[in-house]
């Protein structure tokens, strides 16, 4: 009855209805059931009796038959549908049935394993303490570690600490090795990109090492919503696995709207701020009593909301409507203070950065405020479903912001209705990832001629890093032959091998407040460059390119800094390429050389040029992957050189953001550049290619995705209020030109093949595509 | 493109290049010494060394070592039962390593030994000539290991004895390893006796302060695993010679250095001559609750200091063990004695005024001990200001009542 009252002002209030720019019910869903099948044990089904369980969710029943047969699965359904059951059931019988087995559960974050051990010991405890779950990471203090390596059953850590921590250090973990029976990972959707590429060689070498204690463990997956999970599994472990898909779970109405704040400044697309609308929004729920959650993408703005949301009560003469911030890093028990507030009504607002989006619990909610896309239509689902029961209505209100990507979600609804996910991918065989982890696998154990790594045989790299004389063979064995500690150097969540850090010198800190990749360091982080960090602007002081240091200031301006970067792609190999009537698309190996000699300052909001400064940095080279396509020739009888200069700038600026949108990455995870005549091809050519070195396999999925690229990027710029360009289309119209707009959806016109699709494609033709 | 041309573009050069590996095992024996023994896991390279006990060794003879009655000077050192200590089965063991990083990837190449036999010490070396000799070595050392129920190590228990522990695992063969012996750890003792005297307690400072001799063109151990990888590619015997001679210098000090220690253990406050020694020995005895020994090697370590400094510590250690018995006129004496040598003392005023409050009721003197503190503390900026205030106010009041 609250969320009517809302629901009521949202479409009387001039100031919000014409904003709302979608809705959308998904009708309630009743759960289907099915009995807890035979195998499961007396003592463990009077356990999920005193828990009121007497029968299961179809897809928690399936998963227990599918790995009581054995098999490998990954589990995808929604947030709160009772994932956990799916791989605690199989694991408690395990040990009831033998003590001395083992399983390890690895989860992407440090909270999401506190809870998890919080939620085994109550089973434990029902047990009589015999299940003993230990959580293994950076905190675990040295005494305890004895314990948890011989008696742990459960052994609750996270990839990071098993690929430094563990996994080199096998032989104190026999009795873990031996004996271990099932791994669980959770959230495998977080495990894409270099970390997931990551990750996987980390598993291989797992596996190596459970082949050498005689163990052949089961794996026990679950994920969020991903178009891929059979394939990012199997990528993933290395093993086909079964996809259980099927959700039984009971769920209540739920209805979905999409808010797009209105255009305070015409020419240059500005919108008003999505967190003040966001503000407005959860101050109406929150008035209305609804128990309503807000994410904001950043912790700094949490806070700000937070201050907020209290003074606009206060301002009403209203202090009983309590409002919590709600961070990264906080303890079970403080969460579970927080649910029980929720409950009892002494909290209605909970302001939280993403922490709470993987899988973590908080219950009772009836409300989600989205500020901003978060970035993929996984994320946005599993934030969506932070509110909503079994039974009972609920509400989630996307609001945008001025990014691209925001407003290609919000004009475009049936792309997130309708794709329902992205594709979770990962290239476990970039060759830096590859080659890092076969040095960490060669310290664990001796490499045997003809084993195999994962898919790949491993054996020209092994000969490679015998000359290199970081292994010596020896008869038919690779032995380590270095004084070094290999996993020391590799960090699984770096974007790069080799990053520079930005450190804070404010009044006397000397706090790391970021990283940026060698690459991008001229551009980013040369001297007199304004950084911003959490919406607050530091100015580069010093940059220190010999030990890999920018010192920082906080600074108040008014401006903020462009480097002009040159860069040259050369194309090295073609791996592929499809000739089209229209345009010719490829991916393949490209050498990218970047430099940087000056910079502008330009003011905020108004973007006049205020003055500049000169770089003197070294020229960056990157050898990575790409793909391209060119525009036909015929575009030149159309357009002047200017006009193409113009049409391929505002090209690149929109289908960059593009195709971070489909590869489900940080638009800064890709690079875009434009060549007016290419010397590889000889006509006019976008090349987008993967920051990260060697590539981790997002240019052979844009090569795929050519089709759709080209119609989503021509829907968001056709659809796009603004007159001539802006930052969430083509990019200002003072860097693309008064007519940069047109000529961009005329280049897009030829490359899909011209008349035809004067008019944006429909987007269901896009699952043809 | 080509895997391996691919790979030398993508990766920055490990090291520079060198001629091709050797693959066939040297023959040592011309330049080691020692022989090549078979065992059912291969062979490998093993060099065994005899000393005469009266073979000098800095101030000291070998023998020395062998003459002293084990184990009680060590167990009053250690503070530790040596339950089961034998002389003859106790196995001296250092090993040199590929590294210092540990795990899985970190070889012991050259595990020497040594071992008192029947009138002689023995030092055996078993070294292997690649990485595929580890298993035979770890099999004589094995044969070693059964032989003896105490190993005898410097740092052993943090370094050779957990990677011993993980290479002997790795073989996943069924080796009895280090797993059923007593441990000596010689650092950890030494650390007791001479942590204050000396600036660094490492085998090589406590050859030079206490076993009175200095090493000359010994390899620093840094040096040692890439010594032993240059060994590896070239098959050049002679890198390894500094190496062997290293380790048998470690083996055999520490043969000394557990003489030594022993003795140490067993001396009475008039066998010392040195008072940093006769400090920790008193040091020794408090934690193990001996005060009244405790406290006559704290007084014979004050006749011997010449230190202002260390004088005034030892009367304050000595000062608070009386009063931890209860020696409460012992402990006042000592107090007066430190202020004789240290008038500003805090603590000194501190207990004084607490003894004369407590003890002895003289409220005079307990006030003007406060007094004396507090003026101290407030000079000192002392966090104690305001409890030595209270106390100032209580015995005022005290005093008034009494009188
Ligand atoms: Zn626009």
């Amino acid at each position: 009855m609250s969320l009517a009252r809302f629901k009521e002002k949202l479409e009387t209030d001039p100031r919000l209805r014409g904003n709302v720019t979608f809705r959308y019910t998904i009708p309630a869903a009743p759960g289907k059931y099915q009995p807890i099948p035979d195998f499961v044990p007396q003592e463990l089904r009077a356990l999920l009796q005193n828990r009121g369980i007497t029968q299961l969710y179809s897809h928690q029943a399936q998963s227990l038959q599918a790995v009581h047969a054995g098999r490998d699965i990954v589990v995808v359904t929604p947030t709160a549908s009772g994932k956990t059951l799916c791989y605690n059931l199989p694991v408690i019988q395990a040990l009831l049935e033998n003590e001395e087995t083992r399983a390890l559960y690895l989860f992407p974050t440090k909270a999401l394993a506190q809870d998890q051990v919080a939620e085994l010991m109550a089973w434990s405890d029902e047990l009589g303490g015999r299940i003993k779950t230990y959580t293994y990471d950076g905190d675990t203090p040295g005494d305890a570690r004895k314990a948890i390596r011989s008696a742990g059953s459960i052994v609750v850590t996270n990839p990071d600490m098993l690929h430094a921590g563990i996994l080199p250090h096998h032989t104190k973990w026999i009795r873990l090795f031996e004996n271990l029976r099932y791994v669980v990972i959770d959230e495998l959707h977080t495990y894409r990109g270099v970390f997931g590429s990551h990750v996987a060689n980390v598993l291989r070498r797992l596996h190596r090492i459970c082949e050498f204690y005689g163990s052949k463990p089961q794996f026990i997956c679950t994920s969020a919503t991903i178009a891929n999970p059979a394939e990012h599994g199997q990528a993933l472990i290395g093993r086909p696995v079964t996809v259980i898909d099927d959700n039984g779970s009971p769920r209540g109405p739920r209805e979905i709207i999409f808010y797009n704040p209105p255009v305070v400044n015409q020419p240059l697309g500005i919108r008003r701020s999505a967190l003040l609308e966001a503000k407005t929004i959860a101050h109406e729920l929150i008035a209305a009593k609804v128990p309503t959650i807000i994410f904001t993408r950043s912790r700094l703005n949490t806070e700000v909301l937070v201050t907020y949301l209290r003074e606009s009560f206060h301002r009403l003469g209203d202090t009983a409507a309590k409002i919590r911030g709600y961070r990264g890093g906080y303890l079970p028990s403080q969460r579970r203070q927080i649910e029980r507030d929720l409950r009892e009504g002494k909290v209605l607002g909970v302001v939280s950065t993403n922490a709470l989006e993987l899988g973590i619990d908080i219950g009772t909610l009836e409300a989600v405020v989205l500020t901003g896309y978060p970035g993929t239509i996984a994320s946005t689902w599993q934030q969506i479903g932070r509110a909503g029961r079994s039974s009972g209505e609920s509400l989630a209100v996307l609001v945008a912001n001025s990014s691209p990507i925001n407003q290609f979600m919000v004009q475009n609804p049936d792309y997130f209705l309708e794709k329902g996910a992205e594709f979770a991918r990962i290239n476990p065989n970039n060759l830096y990832i590859l080659v890092s982890h076969l040095k960490c696998a060669a310290f664990e154990l001796p490499f045997r001629v003809g084993e195999r790594f994962g898919d790949i045989d491993p054996e020209e790299i092994l000969e490679y890093l015998e000359e290199e004389m970081v292994l010596r063979r020896v008869q038919d064995r690779w032995y380590w032959m270095s004084e070094n500690y290999p996993a020391v150097d590799i960090s699984l969540r770096s974007a790069s091998a080799d990053n520079f850090v930005i450190i804070d010198t404010t009044d006397g800190k000397t706090t790391v407040i970021g990283e940026v990749d060698r690459f991008s360091a001229p551009m980013l982080i040369h001297e007199g460059a304004i950084y911003i960090h959490e919406s607050q602007p530091y100015h580069i002081d010093q940059l220190d390119w010999e030990r890999q240091k920018a010192y920082a200031r906080q600074v108040e301006t008014d401006y903020f800094t462009d480097a002009n970067l040159a860069v040259e792609l050369k194309v090295l190999d073609v791996s592929a390429t499809n000739k089209l009537p229209y345009a010719t698309l490829s991916w393949g190996e490209v050498m990218v050389t970047a430099k940087t000699h000056m910079y502008k300052k330009i003011k905020f909001h108004t973007h006049e040029n205020v003055g500049w400064g000169e770089i003197s940095l070294p020229e960056q080279e990157l050898h990575t992957t790409a793909y391209w396509f060119s525009v036909p020739h015929a575009i030149q009888e159309t357009m002047d050189r200017d006009a193409l200069q113009s049409a391929l700038l505002g090209a690149s600026h929109v289908l960059g953001n593009i195709a971070s949108l489909e590869l489900m990455c940080e638009p800064a995870d890709l690079g875009v550049t434009a060549q007016v005549k290419s010397p590889f091809t000889g006509a006019p050519t976008v090349f987008i290619y993967d920051r990260y070195p060697g590539g981790v396999g997002f240019s052979e999925q844009l090569f795929a995705a050519h089709h759709r690229l080209m119609d989503r990027a021509y829907s968001l710029v056709s659809k796009c209020p603004c007159p001539s360009g802006c930052p969430s289309c083509v990019g200002p119209a003072d860097e693309v030109g008064p007519q940069g707009k047109e000529y961009v959806l005329r280049l897009l016109e030829e490359v899909m093949g011209s008349g035809a699709q004067k008019q944006a494609a429909p987007i269901s033709a896009e699952r043809n595509a | 493109m080509e895997l391996k041309s691919k790979l030398r573009q993508f990766l920055p050069k490990e090291t520079p290049k060198k001629a091709p590996p050797q693959r066939t095992v040297p023959d040592l024996r011309p330049i080691l010494g020692g022989e090549e023994v078979e065992t059912p896991w291969g062979p490998c390279h093993v060099v065994e060394q005899d000393f005469p006990l009266d073979h000098s060794w800095g101030n000291l003879q070998l023998g020395e070592a062998a003459s002293v009655v084990y184990p009680e000077g060590l167990a009053r050192v250690g503070l530790d039962e040596l339950p089961h200590f034998d002389l003859a089965r106790t196995l001296f063991l250092d090993t040199e390593t590929t590294g210092l990083a540990g795990g899985t990837g970190t070889y012991a190449f050259l595990v020497g030994t040594g071992r008192f036999v029947d009138g002689r010490f023995v030092v055996k070396q078993f070294l292997m000539r690649d990485y595929n000799e580890e298993v035979a070595l770890l099999y004589c050392l094995e044969q070693e290991l059964r032989n003896s129920q105490t190993i005898v190590s410097f740092n052993g228990k943090t370094f050779d004895i957990p990677l011993l522990r993980t290479r002997f695992a790795m073989t996943r063969m069924s080796f009895l390893g280090v797993e059923q012996h007593s441990q000596i750890d010689l650092l950890h003792l030494a650390r007791r006796l001479w942590r204050s005297k000396l600036a660094s307690c490492s085998l090589t400072s406590l050859e030079e302060n206490v076993l009175g001799f200095t090493r000359s063109g010994d390899i620093p151990g840094f040096e040692i695993p890439q010594r032993y990888f240059l060994f590896l590619q070239s098959g050049n015997g002679l890198l390894l010679r500094d190496i062997l001679e290293h380790n048998a210098y470690d083996i055999i000090s520490m043969a000394v250095l557990m003489g030594v220690i022993n003795a140490r253990g067993m001396y009475t406050p008039a066998d010392c001559t040195c008072p940093w020694e006769a400090e920790a020995l008193g040091g020794i005895y408090a934690g193990a609750g001996r005060i009244t020994s405790a406290l006559a090697f704290l007084e014979r370590a004050l006749c011997l200091a010449q230190d202002k400094e260390q004088q005034v510590r030892l009367l304050r250690t000595a000062a608070l063990l009386h009063k931890r018995h209860k020696h409460y006129a012992a402990a006042a004496e000592l107090w007066h004695k430190l202020l004789s040598l240290a008038e500003d003392d805090l603590m000194a005023h501190e207990e004084l005024a607490k003894h004369y409050e407590h003890r002895e009721k003289d409220f005079a003197a307990a006030d003007q001990m406060t007094r004396r503190a507090l003026a101290i503390a407030l000079r000192q900026r002392s966090p104690k200001v305001p409890e030595l205030e209270h106390r100032l106010r209580r015995i005022t009041n005290r005093r008034q009542r009494v009188g």
